[in-house]
């Protein structure tokens, strides 16, 4: 059973306009390289060159935020739901 | 036109009850023989964003707003179930006037393309908790860049897949 992955309307062009992706890996690192690899598109996107997830970009194991899991090393189970969901934010500056 | 005349007040109420701290919200469109609005104000969380990291996130929340990323996904997710899009991201400034500035400008771009690109920028001045002034920003493919639009002009759901690849 599969890791369900969630794309966010910014991001969909790069995924030939699919919103919801099942995918086999098994933390979050391994899921991205493997999001990356496939939709080349996305290389850039959701990590910086460094392999870090961008600061204006959150990515969610079920309900939770990364940060407050254990990063990319976040494990994966079958059936849970990865979602990538990149920052609305401005300012007057 | 963007708004309408009650968006325009539901909009000018939360700036103005959010004032001193920026506000922010999207409005969802379903296009179709009797389209449906749906304002959709979201929680500006910049503050907490600058405690965790100021570093990172050095403006407060009278001069930034960080949309909680709880509402981005629930409205997000309201869109595709119901057959919404996204048609305007607006948000207050405070005391400095309605304007589309650099850092607006460089948020609402990934990887030098225009995140959500057929989507209208609104941004309501508030001054001294009173809100003004709105005005109206878009992508302008031909200028590369976010133009002023009159707010009266047509808003569009455009940001559903298929035209969203058709504009890059």
């Amino acid at each position: 059973m599969a890791v369900s992955v969630y794309i966010p309307t910014p991001f969909r062009a790069h995924t030939g306009n699919q919103a919801q992706l099942e995918l086999e890996a098994s933390d979050v690192k391994a899921l991205l390289d493997l999001l990356e690899a496939r939709f080349g598109g996305l290389r850039g996107l959701v990590r910086n060159e460094a392999g870090d997830v961008h600061h204006h970009v959150n990515v969610y194991v079920n309900q939770e935020e990364i940060g407050v899991l254990q990063g990319q090393a976040t494990a994966l189970r079958p059936g849970d739901e990865v979602t990538i969901v990149p920052a609305l934010a401005g300012g007057c500056a | 036109m963007i708004l309408t005349e009650g968006e325009v007040a539901a909009i000018r109420r939360q700036a103005e009850a959010e004032y001193p701290a920026e506000c922010c919200g999207v409005l969802l469109l379903r296009e179709g023989a009797a389209p449906d609005r749906l304002l959709y104000p979201c929680r500006n969380i910049q503050d907490a964003k600058h405690r965790e990291d100021p570093a990172r996130f050095p403006a407060e929340a009278r001069h930034a707003y960080y949309m909680h990323p709880d509402d981005i996904l629930a409205f997000t997710r309201k869109a595709d179930a119901e057959g919404y899009a996204v048609a305007a991201i607006y948000h207050s400034h405070v005391d400095v006037g309605a304007y589309f500035s650099p850092t607006d400008r460089r948020n609402a771009l990934v990887a030098g393309q225009p995140a959500y690109p057929d989507v209208t920028y609104v941004v309501v001045a508030v001054d001294r908790g009173h809100a003004g002034e709105m005005r109206a920003f878009r992508w302008e493919p031909s200028a590369a860049d976010f133009v002023e639009v009159p707010m009266g002009a047509e808003v569009h759901a455009s940001d559903c897949p298929e035209k969203a690849v058709d504009s890059r």
